[in-house]
């Protein structure tokens, strides 16, 4: 044997990974300098020609590696407020309060078996989950999150929105008519007749709110609602909102309108012969349709990143250093002491086997950590886009909590009720509220 | 290599099944039986006209209360016709009773209708009394009746959230098994079990009132009025319940009647027929309690006569308790039974309508006969009479508001 061949047979496991990792990164990041120093310019010099392009293709992986969490929070709220609802714990042993079952259910999913049952139309029953799934992330491109923060701002930004709405209908309809069982079968007509039925009343009721916006795009929408809670559009179209919500809830498939699921009755609809990962893309879809269905209700009803109160945004952290004189002596000497000393001492008191200097130590890192949080959180909160998108997920997570509520508190209606209620209240409710937006606007404005 | 005739692929076989061509796996998703058919009926029910389909629902289904087999024929949403498969859960109990003595016998009938076993006791314990013509202790007959109404409550509460979970609603189910679950573990401080209890024996029942059954029937009975009315708070009021359950499976008194219904399905017509009225036994004569009865004869009424009947029940319970005599729970019998020859029918008010036995002996430790009336069979006919026309949503709330219990239906 080798010289080097009994070194490599003496180092520990670490020791080995290191001796890989450590020259191949040396040799990876040399020939990664050189490929810059070749081709960096022209990079460059393209990002920087095509800036809109490379923004939309930035935020379009953003929006879609965002997706798989949220969903992932949706669903461990679910499974939490619903089982607070019941009287029962729900999850509580993986995580914190059970807050990573929810990434384990997931990684659960994507190790399951991928089946497909005999008789299935292959292609198409491969493609439902995709169409369903991207159909859900595509509208989430429209959405503000915040002033600047949006994917693409697209002066037809609520057509698109009910445009990429209804294209999921059409995965549902290929996942039911391609896994050859009339569960599924049933399911997907269902969720065509009812999507189809419940897009009309809740384009229309919209309609109210693109004309005194004068604008489809939802960016301009959000900003139309500037200023306190009363600018908000809500107040303005009352019945359009009560329209709306509801309709979107038929869209997002949730309880009372989950008949496309219904699994007292057709099993799983749709998704009865799905498994694994395919399974897990509608899953994920579901849940990221409802935030899609919250966060278009904020943003079109609720002012979306707008605060309900006149507040000086973003923060002007007016500090004048010299104004405090001495005091800023005896505040920089004697308030950091001071303060180890305050924040240490529960912990030396409330723990007999801690010792005074421990809990020093506590204190001095506590301190720290309190100190660079105050600081960068001011910082933060000095750029209006932080402020938005806390305000904008505040309200819409409200939303979210609406949804669930629902799920656990209603059951569910019967497809004719269904139909009946879009065709024979939504839909002239809708129609009301639009020709006295409009009215009101012509005698106003005249 | 041998020729195959159609018998060799079994009517319902696996699609993983190698020896299945794909063009013959194809067929049998149908679920038309692979003979000719035995009977109009059967002709009738397996031709299909135009924008018909079958849709074979069981018998692993969530919503079908067990193992039932329902073939639907539907047209779009809506039911045509429909055919109930049973004998997916026969274990041949009435054979088995034959083969087994007296005091064994009662074993076997206990997972009949296994969420209300003590009903399941009560009957043939009642049939080989009135055989051997003994006298059961008074305070033997307190404690059948007092735990006896427990167990009706926990029957009917576990109903509630059956019927709510058919129609959507995923709460209810969890608030009514917290009532369901206090009773049915007083009833196992009292009896050993928690759902088979096993505790009737023939002459009296198996052992006295013990402290921790007191003490937790006092602790829920404080409780159990808020308790039943919050639960139903959470249904009765909401809207799209009521819409659902209202109107639905409609059956009148004469069609009621002619399908030999009892219990509260009848008395959801207009006739207030109860047993413990009718033909009363134990100590029930002397106790007060009203006969709820509704007239509308639908799903909501079938649902909210339960909730009356449960009021029922506590009152009875609250009887019981305050006039519970001392004494003996054990008439005091041979070890091995042998009653002479002759036959005895005894009917008793489960929860889900009459439940009677009809035992012959022949002088033997055997009984010669035992024939168990058992209401989720009868009632279960009745499906096929009421869901036609109506949608696929509804086949589960009629079934559901019917109350059958598979474990009874297939015996």
């Amino acid at each position: 044997m080798t010289v080097v061949g009994r070194t490599w047979e003496r180092l520990t496991i670490p020791g080995k990974i290191l001796a890989v990792v450590i020259p191949l990164g040396a040799v990876l990041t040399a020939g990664l300098a050189i490929l810059i120093a070749v081709i960096g310019g022209a990079v460059v010099q393209f990002l920087v020609d095509n800036l809109p392009l490379v923004r939309f293709v930035v935020a379009a992986t953003i929006v879609l590696l965002m997706t798989v969490p949220s969903a992932f929070l949706i669903i461990y709220m679910e499974m939490k407020v619903i089982a607070l609802m019941n009287l029962r714990y729900g999850p509580d042993r993986v995580g914190p309060f059970g807050s990573a079952l929810s990434v384990v259910h997931g990684l659960k999913v994507l190790m399951k078996e991928d089946f497909t049952p005999t008789g299935a139309d292959v292609p198409v029953f491969t493609l439902a989950p995709v169409v369903v799934y991207m159909s859900s992330v595509m509208s989430l491109l429209v959405l503000p999150f915040a002033p600047g923060l949006f994917g693409q701002d697209f002066n037809i930004g609520l057509l698109y929105f009910f445009a990429m709405g209804g294209l999921t209908v059409v995965g549902l309809l290929m996942a039911g008519w391609s896994s050859f069982n009339k569960y599924s079968l049933l399911g997907g007509l269902r969720s065509a007749a009812q999507v189809i039925s419940y897009e009309i009343p809740l384009t229309l009721s919209v309609v109210g709110v693109i004309l005194l916006a004068g604008t489809m795009s939802l960016n301009q929408i959000v900003l139309g609602q500037a200023g306190n809670l009363f600018d908000w559009y809500i107040w303005r179209q009352p019945l359009a909102f009560v329209v709306f919500f509801i309709a979107v809830t038929a869209e997002a498939n949730r309880t009372p309108f989950d008949l496309t699921e219904a699994d007292s009755e057709i099993v799983a609809g749709f998704a009865t012969e799905y498994s694994g990962m395919r399974f897990g893309f509608f899953f994920f879809a579901e849940y990221v349709n409802v935030f899609i269905a919250s966060g278009l209700t904020v943003a079109v009803f609720l002012g979306g990143w707008n605060a309900p109160f006149n507040w000086p945004w973003p923060v002007a952290v007016g500090l004048d250093p010299g104004s405090l004189g001495i005091g800023l002596l005896l505040l920089l000497t004697l308030g950091p002491p001071l303060a180890i000393v305050v924040l240490g001492l529960p912990f030396y008191l409330l723990n007999s086997r801690i010792r005074f200097w421990q809990a020093l130590i506590i204190g001095f890192g506590l301190f720290n950590v309190i100190a660079v949080a105050a600081v960068l959180g001011l910082a933060f909160l000095s750029f209006d886009w932080v402020v938005g998108l806390l305000w904008f997920m505040g309200k819409t997570y409200v939303f979210v909590f609406t949804f669930v509520w629902m799920r656990g508190t209603l059951p569910r209606v019967r497809i004719d009720q269904l139909m009946g209620f879009a065709w024979k209240w939504l839909l002239p409710a809708a129609l009301l509220n639009l020709f006295v937006t409009a009215f009101a606007i012509l005698v106003l404005n005249r | 290599m041998t020729t195959r005739t159609p018998f060799d692929i079994p009517a319902h076989a696996s699609t993983d099944d190698p020896r299945v061509t794909l063009d013959e796996q194809l067929g049998v998703f149908e679920p038309i039986p692979p003979y000719p058919p035995r009977t109009e009926r059967e002709a009738e029910f397996y031709t299909l006209r135009d924008g018909e389909m079958f849709l074979n629902m069981g018998p692993q289904h969530p919503s079908t209360h067990g193992v039932l087999r329902v073939v639907l024929k539907i047209d779009g949403e809506k039911v045509v016709d429909l055919d109930p498969v049973l004998g997916y859960l026969h274990r041949g109990v009435e054979k088995l009773c034959e083969n087994a003595d007296y005091h064994q016998a009662i074993c076997y009938t206990d997972p009949l209708e296994y969420i209300s076993s003590l009903f399941c006791e009560w009957s043939p314990v009642m049939a080989f009394e009135k055989l051997l013509d003994v006298q059961v202790p008074r305070r033997a007959e307190y404690i059948r009746v007092l735990s006896g109404e427990l167990n009706r409550i926990a029957s009917h509460a576990l109903f509630i959230g059956w019927f709510a979970l058919d129609l959507g609603g995923l709460t209810p189910i969890l608030w009514s098994f917290i009532e369901r679950d206090e009773i049915v573990e007083m009833l196992a401080a009292l009896t050993g079990q928690r759902m088979l209890f096993n505790y009737f024996r023939i002459g009296g029942v198996n052992g006295d009132l013990n402290h921790e059954f007191m003490s937790r029937l006092g602790t829920w009975m404080s409780k159990a009025t808020h308790q039943i009315n919050s639960n139903q708070a959470l249904l009765n009021e909401n809207e799209i319940f009521v819409r659902r359950a209202r109107g639905l499976g409609v059956i009148d008194t004469a069609t009621a009647l002619q399908m030999c219904m009892t219990g509260p399905n009848l008395r959801a017509t207009g006739v207030p027929f109860d047993i413990r009225r009718a033909h009363p036994y134990s100590i029930y004569p002397e106790l007060d309690f009203d006969i709820p009865s509704r007239t509308e004869g639908d799903c909501l009424a079938r649902y909210l006569l339960r909730m009356d009947e449960v009021k029922q029940s506590l009152r009875i319970i609250d009887q019981c308790l305050h006039r519970m005599p001392d004494g003996p729970v054990m008439a005091k019998l041979p070890r091995l039974i042998r009653p002479r020859p002759g036959r005895a029918y005894a009917a008793i008010e489960g929860p889900r309508g009459q439940y009677a036995t009809y035992a012959i002996s022949d002088g033997t430790d055997q009984p010669y006969r035992m024939r168990i009336h058992d209401p989720s069979f009868i009632h279960l006919q009745s499906v096929g009479l009421l869901t036609p026309g109506n949608l696929i949503a509804d086949t589960m709330a009629i079934m559901a508001s019917l109350d059958p219990i598979m474990g009874g239906v297939d015996k």
